[in-house]
Order: structure tokens, then C-alpha cells, then sequence
């Protein structure tokens, strides 16, 4: 078995699966940076607010002035252009990965699963030969087009497909999701006044059967793709996926993203037919298989492994700390749990005279966006940081001798609000780190 | 294998479609909730009214205003003293409905942004030259500026009347009194007409629970409302903002001392389109129906029932607080402290929990797709 699947992952495949991977990432990645800057969120989310969340041993990403802003996203419109066209490949494709993630370390306000894939993605193309055929680096530097590579190229990008899908359904083995059927539950009926559908969305079957129709496709889903049989049958179930969850929520470009990119489980006849319709070089004669010097392949190898094992163990890591990881948040992020909870809080924050315990009671909105504080109020590490910029400030006006508190509401899930972090602690005193955040308060107390 | 793919696809469409018409039969008495209704009642019994009845009120503002011109005395000036307060009140009505022709006219900060700059009011009046609509002057027009303008501050009723007839900036204080109001007038008729001519029917077609439809206006603008009186109203006069030390001089309506009526009122109103009760108190489809409908809980009673005892208790603690508001402030510093705490109690339900149990989206930006 595993000599079989040994022979087969490093067997010589057709290289039109990496093509056709790479103008549609390309292609998705040009539009998605252009729609987000035609929104004018640029302005919205990297120029606007005074103040930013970075994350935990990134606090070196500041933000860059509004030229220099549109200039990251000017690199990546024209790197995501330079990919989809094969041109300056590896250089284009570092550009790319460099740009969005620096942007995304910004503000972890903005942090959203898809964005993580984003930046995983184009790390990982970084080093694959996408860019062997059909590119306008084989033109420029009179290279003969590659026709055949190893298939273990291609399994590390559907690897990391497939990962994506199965976390996400691992984490949708909850309590909540399954048994309550919640977020759903609330999101649903929200929507009652679509067109069509809308009079459907309020009722309790339906919040069940997307809950569990969800959690089911994410979980199998993968095992149906790898699988050349079933790989059309699949297909067919991720267009239905996506475009529902396109429809009835608020995501963006991810739907589209997953379509796409889902297509390189599909086998190298079809992809070599796509390829078919774009002008092709006519000396192709002389093609030959893709090669790379041995200790390159072994480094490449080992890297793979790394970047993908250490995938495998992050989603686990909320199981290191105590309390409720939906109320907590420890282990949270970079785990593909999306869509699983409505969280919303309010919070008051307090700046205290440590000698006479006299307070004044901050305003939100003189330091935060009504989206920084929405998402601020629901997550610690956030809670902590935002403590630290009031400090700072009241520093600078020339008081010492304070300490920042609050007074934090959350409801998780349709629960109803309840006191989220201990409101008797000097929140700007706390650091912030790896070890349990124990003045979050018990979600049960 | 791509026959079980199939099997299991047909049977989730058959069981779902069953179950369907298993749950129809049950209750089929139950209604979906109709978010159109919800909208109707709130533009055409509540929102629209409210701006006719503050049109009235700034009417009869104008008219006093005009006959106390006419003859300056005591008795004129009283009687527009009372159409002010009538006006002011009836505004408390309307501000919370900042949003659309309102927002455009930024309705709320116009007429509203206490405490005024008794400075600027008294420059421009000396200078007489100045332009109301300037960022400068924001703090020098509306109902803060009236109520300074009518009262004064440690002025007899004659003192008052004599700025207007043997004060050597006689002249141009009735041109700025006379401006002030009616430029409050005319903003407020502006407002209403787009109401009425194009706004009604943008607003009720609006019924998703996006950030900018109306009832994600509706919610957000209710909450900056209340905002206001916790922070504000009450927050700043209190100390809140200023180690403990309090400000009594920063009511709201300080010269008049209509204060707490105006609070009083201002929650009243929230309370009001919470329930979605007209002017009159005749009750429509409101936020407590909907919370009802979608069955939404609160710590194990009902969302519904926990904002509505909460609106109870903020008025209870409100009416445990001696007249005047600044008066209590120095004197009575406990029992309006707990009236704001149970407002900012009230804020935490209407600001998280609301929105929350009805899926109000709070931002424009993408959220997280699987």
C-alpha cells in the first residue's frame, strides 16, 4: 500500500494541472485586490483607524503611510498579473506572498480564515514550477516548456486544499453546531427576506440540515476529490456548496477562490484540455520532464513536510488551555473554524488614578473604528493590546501612575451577554503570551 | 461509490422536502415574521409622525418667537420659553432617527451638540457677522443655544427681555435668535419632505440585516441615541470623563433646567421604538416581536423580557432623581450615579445582545466564508 501510494506520488504526471493552478490563482487574486481597493477598504482599514492590532511577536508590521499603502496593494495587482502570466514567476509570486501577508499582519481586526489560505498558498507556489509552461518566462528567456513533473508537486497543493475542508469540518463537531444547530439558527432567519428561498431561511429544519449538511461535506469531501471516480460527483457538490454559503452570507471572494482552485483534483486530461484553447509555442518538441538538482529537492521535500505537519498539529493547540474555546478564543485562529459562532460584547474601559482610585471612562470611538471595537470587545489578546494603546495615551498626557480596567459584556451564540474578563485587573499590566489568559472569566460562572 | 454520492443527495432532498410539509402541517398558524410590516409601521406610524409633530412644535416656536418681536415683554418671552421646551422635547422624539435625509442633514449634531459656547454665541452676536453653518458654530446654534439665548444664565425674566430691547447688541440678538430658529425650522421641514417624497419607500424596501439597512440603521442609531444620554446627558455632568470631578454646567437644557425631562423623555423614546409605539402610544410591530418570534434568550429568560424589565429599571432609578439634574449632581450624586448604571446596563442589551440574536451584520467588510 504505502510503496503504491510511494510509486504514485512521485510518479511523472502532466505539468497542465500546475498551469491551469496558477493562471486561476493569478487571475482570482488580481480581481480580489482590486475589488477590495475599488470598496475603498484600503482607506477603511489600513489609513483610517489611529490605532492597530498586531499580532502576537509581529508587533514590528506597522502601518505604512497612505502612499506607501496603495503601493503594497499596487504590488500585489501587478505580482497576482505577473503570476497569472508566468512572468518573473518565483520573484512575482514572493512579491505577492510578502505584500498581502505583510498586509494582513497588520490588523488582526481584518484576520479571516480565507486570507490565512491566501497567504499559505502563495507562500507554497513560491517554490512550485507553475510557471514551467505556458509562461511568458519560457519566452522571454528562450526556455523549452516543461511537459512532465513529478506528482508531488501537485499533492502539495491539494494537500493544503484538502486540509482547509477537513479542519473545518473537524471543527464543526461541536455541541452548538450539531445538537443546537447554532450560528445557523440565528443566521438563517435573518435572511427571511430573500428572494425565493427567503420564506424557507426561518425555519428550524432547514438551520439543521445546512448544520449537518455542512459539517458532512467538509468532512468527506476530500475523500471524494482524491478519488478519480468521484472527483466530477464532488466537484459538483462544492459548486452547490459555495454558491450557497456565496448567497446567503456576507464572504466575498472566497467561494469563488475554493471553486477555482478546486479544479486540480480534476484529472490531466481535462486540465490539458483547458490548455488547449490558449496559443501554444510551436517548438514543443525537445519537451521534457521537470528536474531539480538533488539537494534542492531534498530541502524542498523536508520543507513541505514541515509546512504541512505543522498545519496538521496548529488547529489543535486550543486543547492546551482550559475554559470554552469559543468563549476564550485561546487557539483560535489559524485553524479553518469559520462560521461557527455569533459572538457580539460591549465593553467599557476605565482609566484609574492608582493614588486617590478616581476613574475617567473612556469613549471607544476616540481610539477605535466601530469595526476594531466590534471585534475587540469579543477577543482577549485584542482586550489587552487596546488597554496598552489607552495607557500609552494617558501616559503621554502626562498621567503616570494608572491603571486601564473594564467592564466587558460578550453574548457567544445566542447565550445573552454575560461578564467576559475580570473587571478588577490592570488589563494594560498584563502581558500578553502563550501561557492561559486566566482573568478571562468562566463562560458557566 | 459515485452511486451512494447520488443515493445520499436524493434522500437528503426527499427527507428535507418532508419535513417541509411535516412542520407546515404543524403550524400552520404561525406566520413568518414579515420584516416589511416591521418597516412600515416604524416610517408611517412612527418616524414620520414624529418629524410632523417636531414640525409642528418648531412652528409654533417660530410663531412665538415672531409675536414676542412684535412686543418685547415678559409675557411673550414666556410663552416662547414654553413653545422652546415644547420643541426641544419633541425633538428628543426624532433624534434617533439619524439616518438618511436626517444623517444628510447631520439633523442631530445641528440641533443638539451640548453644552453650548456661550463665547462664540456672544462674539458672533457683538460681531454680527457669522455663518451658522460653519464647523465653528455647530456648538452655537440649535436647542443649546436657545435655551442660553432664552434663559441665561443668573438672569431675571426682565434682564432677559432687556438683552432684546435696550442691550446695545439688541439688534443683532433678535437677528440671531430669529435665525437660529428658523434655521432649525427649515432643516427639520427638508427632512421630512424627503421622507415623504423619496425616503419612505427606500427605507421600507430596505429589509435585509445588513449595516446599512433599516433596521441595522434603525438598531445602530437607537444605540448611538442611548449612547448619548449615558454618556452625555448624564455621563459628563457626572464626572465620568473627568477623575470624579463632576460638570454640573454641562447638561443638557442647563439654563432652562430641563434636564431631566429631556433624559426622561429621550429614554421614553427609546423604550418607545423598541416596542415600535406610535406617538400616542398605540402599539405596532416592534423589536420586541421580532426578538419574540425568533424566541431569542437572555441568560435563561427571554431577551424580550430582560430589555423590557431593564427599561422599567431605568426608569425607576431616573424618577429617583430630585429635580433639577444639576441640582442632584452636587447633591444627590448616589441616585443619579445608579441611573447610569442601569443605562449603561440597558446599552450592553440593545448594543450586544440585540443585534446579536437578530443577525444584524455590523460591518461592510467580508466575514469569514467556509
Amino acid at each position: 500500500m504505502i510503496e503504491k501510494i510511494k510509486k504514485s506520488l512521485f510518479s511523472e504526471v502532466s505539468i497542465a494541472p500546475l498551469v491551469v493552478f496558477r493562471i486561476a490563482f493569478g487571475a482570482l487574486m488580481f480581481l480580489s485586490t482590486l475589488r477590495f481597493i475599488l470598496k475603498g477598504w484600503v482607506y477603511d482599514l489600513y489609513i483610517k483607524p489611529a490605532h492597530y492590532f498586531p499580532f502576537y511577536g509581529f508587533e514590528w508590521v506597522k502601518p505604512l503611510p497612505e502612499f506607501w499603502t496603495y503601493t503594497l496593494f499596487a504590488i500585489m495587482l501587478i505580482a497576482s498579473l505577473f503570476i497569472m502570466f508566468g512572468l518573473f514567476y518565483h520573484l512575482s509570486s514572493l512579491f505577492f506572498f510578502a505584500a498581502f501577508t505583510y498586509v494582513e499582519l497588520i490588523d488582526k481586526t481584518n484576520y479571516l480564515n480565507h486570507y490565512y489560505f491566501v497567504s499559505l498558498v502563495s507562500f507554497l507556489i513560491i517554490f512550485l514550477p507553475l510557471a514551467k509552461a505556458y509562461s511568458l518566462d519560457n519566452l522571454l528567456f528562450k526556455r523549452k516548456a516543461i511537459e512532465k513533473v513529478s506528482n508531488a508537486w501537485i499533492w502539495v497543493i491539494k494537500s493544503q486544499v484538502l486540509i482547509v475542508y477537513f479542519f473545518a469540518g473537524i471543527a464543526k463537531l461541536n455541541y452548538d453546531w450539531l445538537i443546537e444547530a447554532l450560528p445557523l439558527k440565528i443566521w438563517l432567519p435573518a435572511q427571511s427576506d430573500m428572494p425565493i428561498v427567503g420564506g424557507a431561511l426561518d425555519e428550524l429544519w432547514l438551520a439543521y440540515f445546512f448544520s449537518w449538511f455542512g459539517c458532512i461535506y467538509d468532512l468527506f469531501i476530500p475523500f471524494f476529490l482524491v478519488r478519480r471516480k468521484t472527483v466530477f460527483w464532488a466537484y459538483f457538490f462544492v459548486v452547490i456548496f459555495h454558491v450557497a454559503t456565496r448567497i446567503l452570507f456576507n464572504i466575498g471572494m472566497f467561494p469563488f477562490i475554493m471553486i477555482a482552485l478546486t479544479v486540480i483534483f480534476f484529472p490531466e486530461s481535462f486540465h490539458k484540455r483547458l490548455l488547449s484553447f490558449l496559443p501554444k509555442r510551436k517548438s514543443i518538441e525537445g519537451a521534457s520532464t521537470y528536474l531539480i538538482s538533488l539537494p534542492l529537492k531534498r530541502m524542498l521535500k523536508y520543507g513541505f513536510v514541515v509546512f504541512i505537519v505543522v498545519q496538521l498539529i496548529l488547529p489543535f493547540r486550543y486543547a492546551l488551555y482550559p475554559g470554552k474555546l469559543f468563549w476564550t478564543e485561546q487557539g483560535f485562529r489559524f485553524s479553518w473554524r469559520v462560521m461557527l459562532m455569533e459572538k457580539a460584547g460591549t465593553s467599557f474601559f476605565y482609566v484609574q488614578d492608582k493614588s486617590t482610585g478616581k476613574e475617567i471612562e473612556i469613549s471607544n470611538c476616540d481610539y477605535l473604528t466601530a469595526f476594531q471595537e466590534k471585534m475587540m470587545s469579543t477577543q482577549p489578546d485584542m482586550i489587552l493590546q487596546y488597554a496598552k494603546i489607552i495607557k500609552s495615551d494617558y501616559e503621554k498626557k502626562g498621567m503616570k501612575n494608572i491603571i486601564v480596567r473594564a467592564d466587558s459584556y460578550v453574548t457567544l451564540n445566542g447565550s445573552g451577554s454575560r461578564r467576559f474578563v475580570r473587571n478588577d485587573v490592570d488589563l494594560a499590566s498584563i502581558e500578553d503570551g502563550f501561557s492561559n489568559k486566566d482573568w478571562i472569566l468562566d463562560f458557566n460562572e | 461509490m459515485r452511486k451512494i454520492i447520488a443515493l445520499i443527495f436524493i434522500s437528503s432532498l426527499v427527507l428535507s422536502v418532508s419535513c417541509k410539509k411535516k412542520k407546515e402541517e404543524e403550524e400552520e398558524q404561525k406566520d413568518d415574521f414579515n420584516k416589511s410590516e416591521l418597516l412600515v409601521n416604524y416610517s408611517s406610524n412612527i418616524i414620520i409622525p414624529s418629524y410632523q409633530d417636531h414640525l409642528v412644535k418648531l412652528d409654533s416656536l417660530v410663531a412665538s418667537q415672531q409675536r414676542f418681536i412684535l412686543n418685547k415683554s415678559i409675557t411673550t418671552l414666556t410663552d416662547m420659553r414654553q413653545k422652546f421646551v415644547d420643541a426641544y422635547l419633541s425633538f428628543q422624539n426624532v433624534s434617533a432617527f439619524e439616518f438618511g435625509p436626517a444623517e444628510t442633514a447631520l439633523y442631530r449634531s445641528n440641533s443638539n451638540t451640548f453644552p453650548c459656547d456661550t463665547p462664540q454665541i456672544n462674539s458672533n452676536i457683538s460681531s454680527g457677522s457669522y455663518d451658522l453653518n460653519a464647523a465653528a458654530n455647530m456648538d452655537a446654534k440649535g436647542f443649546p443655544a436657545l435655551d442660553y439665548l432664552l434663559y441665561g444664565k443668573n438672569r431675571t425674566d426682565q434682564q432677559i427681555v432687556d438683552l432684546y430691547t435696550t442691550d446695545i447688541n439688541a439688534t443683532t440678538r433678535t437677528n440671531y435668535l430669529t435665525q437660529v430658529i428658523s434655521s432649525q425650522r427649515s432643516s427639520a421641514s427638508t427632512i421630512l419632505q424627503t421622507w415623504n417624497n423619496s425616503y419612505k419607500s427606500t427605507f421600507d424596501a430596505s429589509t435585509s440585516s445588513d449595516i446599512g439597512s433599516s433596521i441595522g440603521l434603525l438598531i445602530n442609531q437607537l444605540n448611538q441615541d442611548l449612547e448619548i444620554s449615558k454618556n452625555y446627558r448624564i455621563g459628563v455632568p457626572l464626572g465620568k470623563k473627568t477623575l470624579g470631578v463632576i460638570l454640573p454646567d454641562k447638561c443638557e437644557a442647563y439654563y432652562s433646567k430641563k434636564s431631566l425631562e429631556l433624559v426622561k423623555k429621550n429614554i421614553l423614546t427609546c423604550e418607545r421604538i423598541y416596542f415600535g409605539n406610535s406617538l400616542s402610544g398605540a402599539s405596532g410591530k416592534g423589536f420586541d416581536d421580532y426578538l419574540d418570534f425568533l424566541n431569542a434568550q437572555y441568560n435563561g429568560v427571554s431577551l424580550n423580557s430582560a430589555i423590557t424589565n431593564q427599561f422599567n429599571v431605568v426608569k425607576t432609578k431616573l424618577n429617583a432623581v430630585p429635580e433639577t439634574l444639576d441640582n442632584s449632581i452636587v447633591s444627590n450624586y448616589a441616585a443619579v450615579d445608579a441611573a447610569y448604571i442601569e443605562v449603561q446596563r440597558l446599552v450592553v442589551l440593545l448594543k450586544a445582545d440585540m443585534p446579536s440574536a437578530l443577525g444584524i451584520v455590523i460591518t461592510y467588510q467580508d466575514t469569514d466564508g467556509d
